[in-house]
């Protein structure tokens, strides 16, 4: 935490020295040494292995190797390529990705969903569904800590590891698909200058498939779990469904509003620049606060909450963010050196498989900016990007759809992965590693799904 | 020795120092979870855990943790699942969901766990 302030401290010196992050953000920078995506390959193997293999020494010490390999890759920009502005822009995206996170997760943590209704195959099917509507409502994030509870009380006395990761799959990804709240990349182009509603437009016809897909196969493994760990106890249920603690629904309000006060979205937001957060970050980060102090004791009891699983959310992705920088930009590099020779099967694909390896918001535009670059369009221009959007959707739709779907594909696909995983440790639910997750569940279902999805919209196009 | 019903219903409360949980009570133990670790392995060779049966108290040593309090949260509880010893542990009616939350100066409060709270067996 020290090094964490050691480094904002850092980054707003040089920023203030430096001028103003806007000014140096068109400078062209040097490109880094292939090597630099070494931490971010450690991290990830570490990740991967470290509760698998040194479990002990990796809980103990997983926010200082997180921090410190990121610090190898902060280091290297600042003194060998001296580009403080990649520095500066991926610490705004991760204090805009943490503060999102931590306020949805504590405003829900105080809300307490109580189904008390026998869990079926088809009440569930309809539970995920909804979830996956709600998501492009209160983001993957907010659908997911506010659901993930009463779906395991729902299957309490028949839960297995597939149900939550089906629930993965559906609420904290594929779900948020359909409008810029959904997910982080969305915004992030509608931030750049994609209209609001192009989205659901464009991707609809292509989400009811899938979803259709993934729930019609959830529906049959859930159909053959005939457990009952109880059998021998009379189970009585009163179909009730209650709430308590709903005066956190206006703190999550207030947080999707306030998703949109960014000087992008409204010219007469104040822009905090050279400071690396803005009035967006500093209302959410005040929703922490203040849904903490206000909610209801017995809410949080029920729910058992903790702030270690936004902890390690946020120690994990300091170490991903910055180790990702290298990887994100040779991606860039070789994306628009071959632009032309990219079609929209090729989109789908890069951008799917980065994004459940990589974050999938920068992902996102890297992949967007390549695609703008094939008619000569900037990214950095909001009429270019409306201009492309009308040129021809199909790029823009795999990039989307890839970007989103895909980041089900491994616990660090998406923010939400992890703070599902870990709520359900702490439920006493054994939840698969990060391998048997990606061997066991994504390849099996998700990655036939997504070969239909290409085959039926994008191969050959583009 | 005190019955668990006993312990729930007169609201008695075991103990905590360091690793270590000290309970009234002697039980089988099934399942025990501690922030994101679950465990289940309670022979002598267990990594995670040591059981000690005591005259009248068991002792549960944390074998990962050195200080329990500065691990939980508030809210957060240690949960366990056991059978009262002398009870038939093939009976799942037998199977009692306990939460331990450890409050100031060493007290830990022992609840029967109810349905609001996330706690598969």
């Amino acid at each position: 935490m020290i090094l964490l302030l050691v480094l904002l401290f850092d980054f707003y010196l040089l920023a203030a020295d430096s001028g103003s992050i806007i000014s140096e953000s068109q400078t062209e920078h040097q490109l880094p040494d292939t090597l630099m995506v070494i931490p971010f390959v450690v991290l990830l193997l570490m990740i991967a292995t470290g509760p698998l293999f040194y479990k002990h020494f990796w809980e103990h010490h997983y926010p200082k190797i997180a921090i410190s390999l990121g610090v190898v890759t902060v280091i290297y920009y600042l003194i060998f390529l001296k580009n403080t502005y990649t520095l500066l822009h991926t610490l705004a995206e991760y204090l805009s990705f943490i503060a999102l996170l931590s306020s949805l997760f504590v405003a829900s943590g105080g809300i307490l969903i109580k189904v008390d209704k026998k869990s079926t195959p088809l009440l569930n099917v309809l539970f995920l569904a909804f979830g996956a509507i709600i998501s492009n409502v209160i983001g993957t994030t907010g659908a997911s800590m506010l659901l993930i509870r009463p779906f395991i009380k729902i299957n309490r006395d028949r839960i297995k590891p597939y149900h939550i990761i089906f629930f993965i799959f559906i609420v904290s990804n594929i779900g948020g698909a359909l409008t810029p709240i959904g997910d982080p990349p969305l915004f992030l182009g509608f931030l750049r200058g994609v209209p609001f509603f192009w989205v659901i437009e464009n991707v609809w016809f292509i989400w009811i498939p899938a979803m259709v897909l993934i729930l019609g196969v959830f529906f049959i493994i859930d159909s053959f779990n005939k457990e009952n760990k109880e059998t021998d106890i009379e189970q009585t249920y009163s179909g009730k469904i209650e709430f308590k603690g709903l005066k956190n629904l206006v703190y999550l309000a207030i947080i999707i509003i306030s998703v949109f006060i960014d000087p992008a979205v409204l010219s007469f937001v104040p822009s905090l620049s050279p400071l690396p957060i803005g009035i967006r970050e500093i209302i959410m980060f005040s929703v922490v606060y203040i849904s903490f102090k206000t909610a209801d004791k017995d809410v949080l009891k029920a729910n058992e909450f903790d702030f270690e699983p936004i902890k390690e959310v946020a120690y994990l992705f300091v170490g991903i963010f910055a180790t990702m920088i290298p990887a994100l930009q040779l991606i860039a590099h070789e994306a628009s050196v071959l632009r032309d020779e990219l079609n929209a099967g090729i989109f789908y694909w890069a951008t799917g498989i980065l994004s459940g390896l990589l974050d999938n918001a920068p992902t996102y535009l890297n992949f967007l900016s390549a695609a703008m670059g094939k008619y000569g369009l900037d990214i950095n221009i909001k009429s270019e990007v409306q201009e492309f959007v009308i040129h021809d959707e199909i790029y823009l739709q795999a990039i989307s759809v890839a970007a989103v779907f895909f980041g089900a594909i491994t616990y660090i696909g998406n923010g939400p992965n992890f703070m599902v995983k870990s709520i359900c440790e702490r439920a006493g639910i054994n939840m698969p590693s990060f391998f048997t997750y990606i061997f066991r569940y994504s390849i099996i279902i998700l990655i036939p799904i997504f070969t239909i999805i290409w085959y039926i919209f994008f191969l050959g196009k583009g | 020795m005190k019955t668990l019903d006993e312990i729930i219903k007169n609201k008695i409360g075991g103990m905590y120092y360091g690793n270590r949980l000290i309970v009234p009570f002697h039980a089988h133990f099934l399942k025990v979870v501690i922030e994101k670790e679950i465990i289940t392995d309670f022979s002598p060779s267990s990594k995670g855990i040591s059981v000690i049966e005591e005259d009248d108290f068991t002792s549960l040593y944390f074998l990962d943790y050195d200080d329990l309090k500065s691990s939980l949260s508030e809210y957060e509880s240690i949960k366990l699942v056991v059978v009262e010893k002398g009870n038939d542990i093939f009976n799942f009616k037998n199977h009692r969901k306990i939460a331990v939350y450890l409050e100031e100066k060493h007290i830990a409060r022992i609840e029967e766990t109810d349905a609001d709270i996330l706690f598969i067996e």
